[in-house]
């Protein structure tokens, strides 16, 4: 038993507790840091004196030697990260459906009084049953095919701003830059973050096998996951990174692409040896456009050291990975497989497709009506063939097929409205013609062009309707999927986060005992003042 | 559970957050009167709603276009009602003059006069209202006869003018003129005037037969648009129903019930006084408060 056990053992205390103090304040300090897991202090006990041995002293034992830090851990659950992922894959997969949904109802927001194409087709209906009426009125005529305008300008506005979205959801996605040779938009942000994640691997598995528990990086890797996680699903598993390293280590993140079900699939995306790899190495996602559509033809997964390591994701394969690269591509549009056929389907693509269709048909009834009647003779004219009215609406730029995007109004029919062809026989005050021509938007089309039984504004109301029904479902989705997510959250941060009173409990606890510490430190010290000084000196 | 401050702000921010959505969701309504704002807040209604606005506009337009098919039928009917009143005076100058005891220079008299009536039987016939000529047919250009009342076989155009006035209803608006002034209508005006110009009391006594006959065929005619005015009555009445009924059945689908608007209001604003009351009086102290 030493002079200076006492001190020591104070020694260490103070070491200590001085330890528990400073982890403290770094909880505090951490208090609002996004992804901080509150760390502590594991105290142990010092082995005790004597220890088994042949030369031990006599003494009754064993006598304890005071306190170390074994090790400073960080207070978090594993099991809540996985919950927390799986359902941040959902979260994030429906709120950028939903976003790019209610992008698209933004635009054909139907509810709008003054503004929409079922408000136009109203119009265009009432101004050609008034000239009906009213064949002989010059301005009832011009009204008629003013109206027939907005017509065409409604659709060519609900198509344009819808492919203009389409555009934006595919700058989303990513595109490869020859310049830089990455990908930006969410495919690059994954690529980011894999090449993050990677480094943040190679850091931990060099601190890991020394034994000591890189508290922060973990913290910093597991936020990367987080987002990561946003993005495609995955699913995470660790490998210790050395014989050496502790065994609560959290070791080296290995990351796949996982199932609905959130079973790990054999798609790799970081490996455990890709640590030792440089960033250019490392396997890295890309999309393919399927050549001349608005389609993403596959995800690709390109792995420039280890070519084993490349897969490819084709068709309609990639909804089975909840994210928000799911909800970009199913929203943009995609190749779909049914049975032998290829189909390029997506919401933007299907609605686009739709309006074309209902565009394009419109305009066909409408033309073969409107070449029935007859234009306006001038005096001394008969009504002859070549009297007959010409195609009503045109294509805007003088191609064969109508699209809502090019729907337009025959430039002579505007400039002279005479030509408008709304008389049976000729004469002027026939306008049966024009009755004709209002029904092409209520009556159901012949050889049911829209479906059995379905008119021009049926037809579009279902395309409304699906829209709506869909973007509903989306929002609603979100609304429960946030609850959820939130509810996880709690549960995380009740686990990690730092509480400001309990780490106020924990500075008064280590202060206190830094405290006695001190004093027993006193307390040796006066012992051996004694011993120094005051000992021998009997009697004098 | 462990609750950490952070939580604490975490819930109580997106407690806030729903609480003033749903707020400007109550606010949306007040301010527009409207249950819904876009489609996808309430499909159903949204499309039931866009099916209203349709009905609406057609009612709507069926009643513009009955009030012109009003405006054909009224200008008909009253040309008509001068069309028998013209023939009926012919009548009864071809009684007086079938009369023995009339003089010739007096039949000569009535004869300027018959000369008269039928000048404006054919203004009536060629009759213009918003410069379209009423009675030949869809050729609103051309009016029915010459001058002198002869109907030229080219220029006569028999094809009813109709309208719609409700779905798949059409109504004849004008009256087919060469029914009432074809035929022998003008001819047995001139055998008149023939017979009174040459004083021949047997032609005169035949004229009131003849006349007679133009009588009943435009009475015919008149009669015929009357119970066409009729059933534009009863379609105009029951344009009027429809309209009420469409209106107050889209009102009631897509407009907001404000004394329920109001009070979902009333009750948020009271949750989210309570939620920030609440939320204020957590989030402030901490032990550090009370260590001394």
């Amino acid at each position: 038993m030493s002079t200076f056990h006492g001190l020591e053992m104070a020694k260490q205390a103070l070491f200590t507790q001085q330890m528990g103090l400073y982890t403290t304040g770094h909880n505090l300090s951490n208090v609002n840091t996004e992804g901080f897991s509150r760390q502590r202090v594991n105290f142990e006990a010092m082995s005790p004196f004597p220890s088994a041995s042949r030369n031990r002293p006599s003494i009754p034992g064993q006598l304890g030697t005071g306190v170390m830090a074994g090790t400073v851990q960080r207070i978090r659950d594993a099991y809540l990260d996985s919950q927390y992922r799986t359902q941040n894959s959902k979260t994030a997969y429906w709120e950028t459906r939903a976003t790019a949904l209610n992008r698209m109802e933004s635009f054909m927001n139907e509810m709008d009084e003054t503004n929409g194409l079922s408000k136009t087709m109203n119009d265009f209906w009432k101004s050609l049953e008034t000239l009906s009426t009213n064949p002989e009125n010059a301005g009832a005529r011009g009204v008629a095919v003013e109206n027939g305008v907005m017509v065409a300008e409604s659709f060519n506005h609900i198509a344009t701003s819808l492919e203009q979205i389409q555009k934006d959801l595919r700058t989303q996605i990513g595109t490869y830059n020859d310049d830089t040779k990455e990908y930006d938009g969410k495919i690059g942000d994954a690529n980011a973050l894999l090449k993050q994640i990677n480094d943040l691997n190679k850091q931990i598995g060099e601190v890991e096998p020394l034994g000591y528990l890189p508290n922060d990086l973990y913290d910093r890797r597991d936020r990367l996951i987080d987002e990561l996680s946003s993005i495609i699903k995955i699913d995470v598993k660790y490998e210790k990174s050395g014989d050496s390293s502790l065994k609560i280590a959290d070791g080296i993140a290995v990351i796949r692409l996982a199932n609905q079900d959130g079973t790990p699939t054999n798609h790799v995306l970081l490996s455990a040896t890709d640590r030792n790899l440089t960033d250019d190495k490392i396997g890295q996602f890309g999309v393919t456009d399927v050549s001349g559509k608005n389609a993403i033809g596959s995800i690709t997964f390109t792995k420039a050291g280890d070519s084993n390591g490349n897969f490819e994701i084709e068709n309609d394969d990639f909804l089975k990975y909840d994210g928000s690269l799911k909800a970009l591509i199913e929203t943009y549009g995609y190749v779909k497989q049914e049975g032998t056929e290829t189909k390029i389907t997506g919401d933007f693509s299907d609605t686009l497709e739709r309006l074309n269709k209902l565009a394009e048909n419109f305009a066909k009834a409408f033309n073969e009506v409107h070449q029935t009647g007859y234009v306006v003779l001038k005096e001394g004219e008969t009504a002859t063939d070549d009297k007959k009215g010409k195609a009503f609406f045109v294509t805007k730029d003088g191609s064969g097929s109508i699209t809502a995007k090019n729907l337009a109004v025959s430039s002579e029919i505007r400039e002279h409205p005479d030509l408008l062809a709304i008389s049976s026989d000729g004469k002027f005050g026939n306008g049966d013609v024009a009755k004709k021509l209002a029904e092409v938007m209520t009556e159901p089309l012949k050889d049911n062009a829209l479906g059995s039984q379905t008119s021009v504004k049926g037809y579009f109301q279902q395309i409304i309707s699906k829209m709506a029904v869909d973007t509903r479902a989306a929002n609603q989705r979100v609304a429960n999927d946030n609850v959820l997510q939130q509810k996880i959250q709690n549960d995380r941060l009740s686990v990690s986060a730092v509480s400001i009173d309990e780490e106020m409990t924990n500075l008064l606890k280590f202060q206190h005992a830094y405290n006695a510490s001190a004093r027993s430190m006193t307390a040796m010290d006066e012992i051996l003042d004694k011993i120094i000084n005051s000992m021998g000196l009997v009697g004098r | 559970m462990r609750i950490t401050q952070g939580m604490i702000s975490n819930n109580m921010m997106s407690n806030l957050t729903k609480s003033y959505s749903s707020m400007n969701k109550y606010m949306d309504q007040l301010n527009t009167g409207k249950k819904i704002s876009k489609p996808s807040d309430n499909p159903f209604i949204a499309i039931k709603g866009l099916d209203y606005r349709t009905q609406l506009a057609q009612v709507e337009q069926y009643k513009g276009n009955a009030s012109e098919v009003d405006l054909w039928m009224d200008n008909s009917d009253s040309a008509l009602n001068g069309v028998t009143a013209g023939l009926q005076r012919l009548q009864d100058l071809a009684r007086q003059g079938a009369n023995g005891t009339y003089s010739e220079s007096e039949r000569l008299n009535m004869k300027a006069e018959a000369e008269q009536i039928k000048d404006d039987l054919i203004s009536i016939a060629n009759r213009k209202v918003n410069d379209r000529y009423i009675f030949n047919g869809t050729d609103t250009k051309t009016p029915l006869l010459d001058k002198d009342g002869v109907m030229s076989e080219d220029s006569k155009n028999q094809k009813p003018i109709l309208i719609h006035v409700a779905e798949n209803i059409e109504l004849q608006a004008n009256v087919d003129g060469a029914k009432v002034f074809g035929g022998d209508f003008f001819k047995n005006i001139d055998d008149f005037i023939q017979a009174l110009d040459s004083n021949d009391q047997t032609g005169i006594g035949k004229a009131i037969g003849t006349l007679q006959a133009n009588i009943d065929t435009s009475v015919n005619e008149r009669a015929n648009l009357g119970a066409r005015m009729n059933r534009l009555d009863l379609i105009k009445n029951r344009l009027d129903n429809q309209e009420i009924t469409a209106t107050d059945i889209m009102s009631k689908n897509e407009n907001v019930d404000y004394e329920k608007a109001i009070t979902d209001l009333l009750t948020q604003e009271t949750m989210h006084r309570a939620a920030l009351a609440a939320g204020s009086r957590v989030i402030q102290p901490t032990l550090v408060d009370f260590l001394r």
